[in-house]
């Protein structure tokens, strides 16, 4: 019963997103506003409406409902409550359904957000919004319900993808979800702007802070994925270059292109309709990725259920989509001038310019070695599998040179910088990188990755380091204070700018983390009888025996492990070779000791007669992949949840400033910059405004 | 210019959706084979450990799983238990054979990738890939089922694991061992 609730709620927000699509072009047509309230209307029961079609889909998961083709498919009795729940988008059905939640909510957040701001730009959003929210639910109610009964019902359902049964799998798709389907509202703010004409920088500002939220769940959302892979596949890596990962990848890298991009457009209004092409761009691989994972048109190592029908109904979709994008794009960006040209190409304009390059470059790389396969295929040449040495080997200089550029361009001013400005800034931090990378030359690294890395992370963290303390020192003095308070004066003075420095530094600590634990990874795999030792790096494995385990819904071959650093007792490790009794998949459970950050990852892939097939693997600092992503989220937060504060002129700027004009080379993004020729850019360009009004 | 670069994004645009298109029809897992029913065609090579020469014939009369892989490959790693677990389960069956065909690969990479990895059959080496083109592979990982009259029966494009295990082992090993015996008739 609640299930047909569900299915009808379902379908009434199909017809709802038709009149959310239809009534704004009405009130365009017959200006009158009535009829875009009505679409705001018809958004907001949408999340309702939909809401209510999840629950109803949770109800029959908590209450055994396999009469329910998609819970009888993804359900089992056996299956623990929490991965009932979270077995909604255990499949395609109800991760379909998940995304259309995300997209009403988000939605229906952003039509109550910007309704008495946005008034111009709200019947366009409104109804990009609704397109986007209509296509899907089209998919759903048509092709893929989640809704379906099955009859006659079967006793018990065929249980969930043993993979799938972990506690990240409750928080990856979301997250993942909640960044394709948050980077859909700038997106539908830059349509918005496309079709009104209002082509100005308003746009890039309203959507700032959804474009920081939704990159920060994408990111977490990628991450917390290679994690679950780690633990869970069990092959002691976190990132294989699948398609599926590929898919969230590329927008991950458009998407953060256009993060920075739109601070250029911000301060100087140039790159305006780079910045559409790049939201678009973002949203289109958000949607492309969306479409391969779903129609099965790459074979991944994530098993989902090919339908040429659905897939082309996506494809079709996504012509749309596309087309739409794309094409108003063409048609207006005609109106569309930098009014302002670059004067040097020693400037910040430029660090962004080649900002954006690698970006796009690095996305290319992914999108290409991706759909290799495919277009070979559709050119009728061999298949072929295009593995990690290909994105290694291309991908890896265009990483080093993003990260070089994290230590420039927020230092380096806006249209040119000095050779005397140039020198202050990046000498030290220059030869601290170089001579870091000859004295770990010296300690036995000889990997050219590992070396030119750290020489580029060693140079941008000074460089980080060197100005923080400047400008701590110099607030400190102004205020005559310790360097801590001045530091914190600092931070909060330009809480936009440190709060993207403090991602930066995430960014640094997780790049250190893959260095070590790609390069230093250490492997051992050996056959190993009960008394056996297995020794690797300082670290003693001995083999105690196997024993039978039973959990709720699978059995165990367990082996026994006791771990000694020389002679001293650390720890027992227990990995598993688990069967799911109900679908007989077997699978391999690693089993994780944390030495300083690093792991020691054992799996045993194989247990027979003659001894058990034990790997063993030391990964050097891998937490600090991890670690280095929490950083980034809280420097994201702390630019989300900044205090506002008021614009200031650029005389009062100028005139009022405590003097460390020249302390840094320009700010990350929230300075304001004097209008070109303006004889005070000097001074006015990077000042946090003082708080206190002295003159 | 601006006008070379419109027309570049349309061409990508539509490109990329013929692509896209075309690759709808074309799944990648279930490539139809023309060989399926149809006697496997023979071949004999060097084991990747041992170098001894392995020939189809010497199994005839016998149900011959053959897996096509490589080092360099992801998707084998993901499937490479579930292979182990068939010849585990199977292997004790006197009318049961388990290879392994090792495909444009590095010997020193084969091995230490079987010593990672777990190994409880037998793998002959496919350097040139005459093999691989005798059996219509299109890529890695692929396994072939024959039965004792040396027929084709089955072919799977992708790794074995999920529900294509399940149905590999149930559905077409165990039912073509019970079969009778083409001596007994």
């Amino acid at each position: 019963m609640f299930i047909e609730i569900g299915h009808f709620a379902v379908i009434t927000a199909l017809v709802l997103s038709v009149v959310g699509m239809v009534s704004p072009v009405l009130g365009l047509k017959t200006r009158n506003p009535v009829w875009v309230r009505i679409a705001r209307q018809a958004i907001t029961i949408n999340f309702f409406l939909l809401s209510i079609g999840i629950a109803s889909l949770i109800y029959s998961y908590l209450t055994h409902d396999y009469s329910v083709q998609y819970v009888a498919a993804t359900s089992n009795s056996k299956l623990p409550i929490f991965y009932k729940v979270a077995g909604v988008w255990g499949g395609h059905e109800g991760s379909l359904l998940l995304w259309v939640w995300i997209l009403s909510t988000f939605c229906t957040i952003a039509a109550w957000l910007h309704w008495k701001t946005q008034p111009a730009i709200m019947p366009y959003l409104l109804a990009v919004e609704s397109l986007i929210m209509f296509g899907f639910l089209t998919l759903i109610v048509f092709l893929s319900s989640p809704f379906e009964r099955l009859f006659p019902a079967p006793l018990d359902g065929k249980d969930l993808n043993p993979l799938l049964q972990d506690p990240a799998m409750v928080v990856h798709p979301p997250m993942l979800y909640m960044g394709y389907v948050g980077f859909s509202i700038p997106f539908a703010f830059a349509m918005a702007a496309l079709f009104s004409g209002r082509l100005g920088e308003e746009w890039v500002k309203v959507t700032q802070r959804w474009t920081l939220f939704a990159w920060m769940c994408l990111t977490t959302g990628v991450l917390m994925g290679g994690y679950w892979a780690y633990y869970e596949l069990g092959w002691g890596g976190y990132w294989g270059w699948d398609p599926v990962e590929n898919a969230s990848f590329m927008p991950w890298l458009v998407g953060t292109a256009f993060l920075h991009s739109v601070m250029v457009q911000e301060k100087r209004r140039m790159f305006k309709v780079w910045n559409l092409f790049l939201i678009i761009l973002t949203f289109s691989l958000s949607l492309i990725g969306t479409f391969l994972v779903r129609s099965g048109v790459l074979s991944s190592v994530h098993t989902f259920a090919t339908d040429p029908g659905r897939g082309l109904y996506i494809l079709v979709f996504l012509a749309i989509m596309l087309t739409l994008g794309f094409g108003s794009l063409i048609l207006r960006s005609g109106k569309l001038k930098s009014q302002i040209e670059m004067d040097s190409i020693i400037s910040k304009e430029s660090a962004f310019l080649f900002n954006n390059l690698f970006f796009l470059i690095a996305a290319i790389t992914v999108f290409l070695g991706t759909l290799y396969p495919l277009l070979v295929e559709t050119l009728q040449f061999q298949k072929v599998t295009v593995g990690p040495p290909y994105y290694n080997s291309v991908f890896m200089p265009v990483a080093l040179g993003l990260i070089l550029l994290m230590g420039i361009g927020p230092y380096i001013p806006w249209r040119q910088a000095s050779p005397e400005n140039l020198r202050r800034t990046f000498l030290i931090p220059a030869i601290i990188g170089i001579g870091s990378a000859v004295s770990l030359a010296f300690m036995g690294i000889r990997s050219l990755y590992a070396l030119a890395g750290m020489a580029v992370v060693f140079f941008v963290l000074s460089v980080i380091l060197l100005d923080i303390a400047k400008i701590s020192s110099l607030w400190a003095r102004r205020d005559q204070s310790n360097y801590l308070v001045g530091f914190y004066r600092a931070f909060t003075m330009n809480q936009r700018r440190y709060a993207g420095i403090i991602t930066h530094l995430g960014v640094l600590v997780l790049v250190v983390g893959i260095i070590a634990s790609t390069i230093y990874q250490t492997e051992r795999v050996v056959l190993m009888q009960p008394g056996d030792d297995l020794q690797i790096k300082a670290y003693t494995l001995k083999f105690m025996g196997a024993q039978e385990v039973q959990g709720p819904n699978w059995v165990a071959q367990e082996g026994v492990f006791n771990v000694y650093q020389g002679s001293r007792f650390i720890t027992q490790m227990r990995p598993q070779k688990r069967i799911y009794t109900v679908s007989q998949t077997p699978t391999t459970e690693s089993a994780i000791y944390t030495i300083n950050m690093g792991h020691l990852f054992l799996t045993m892939p194989e247990i027979s007669p003659e001894g058990a097939r034990v790997r063993a693997l030391i990964n050097p600092l891998i937490l600090w992949v991890w670690y280095g992503g929490g950083i980034m989220g809280l420097g994201v937060v702390l630019n989300i949840f900044r205090l506002r504060r008021k614009e200031v002129t650029v005389s009062s700027t100028a005139t009022l400033s405590p003097g460390p004009a020249s302390a840094s080379g320009g700010g990350l993004a929230d300075e304001t910059v004097a209008p070109h020729g303006s004889p005070h850019r000097d001074v006015a360009l990077n000042l946090p405004p003082p708080r206190r009004k002295e003159a | 210019m601006i006008r070379a670069w419109h027309i570049a994004l349309l061409l990508g645009v539509v490109g990329l959706l013929t692509l896209f298109y075309k690759g709808l029809w074309g799944d990648p897992r279930a490539i139809p084979t023309v060989l399926v029913g149809t006697p496997a065609p023979t071949f004999s090579g060097p084991e990747v450990n041992t170098g001894e020469i392995i020939s189809l014939n010497h199994f005839s009369g016998k149900v011959v799983v053959m897996n096509f892989w490589a080092s360099w490959c992801f998707e084998c790693q993901q499937e490479h238990e579930n292979l182990l677990a068939i010849n585990r389960r199977f292997g004790s069956d006197p009318n049961f054979v388990m290879l392994g065909i090792n495909y444009q690969d590095r010997e020193e990479d084969a091995r230490n990738y079987l010593k990672v990895y777990g190994n409880n059959f037998n793998h002959v080496r496919d350097l040139k890939g005459t093999i691989s083109i005798d059996f219509g592979v299109y890529g890695v990982p692929e396994t072939f089922v024959l039965d004792q009259q040396g027929i084709i029966r089955y072919k799977q494009v992708g790794p074995i694991i999920g529900p294509v295990y399940t149905h590999l082992t149930e559905k077409v090993i165990q039912p073509l061992l019970q079969g009778p015996l083409p001596q007994a008739l």
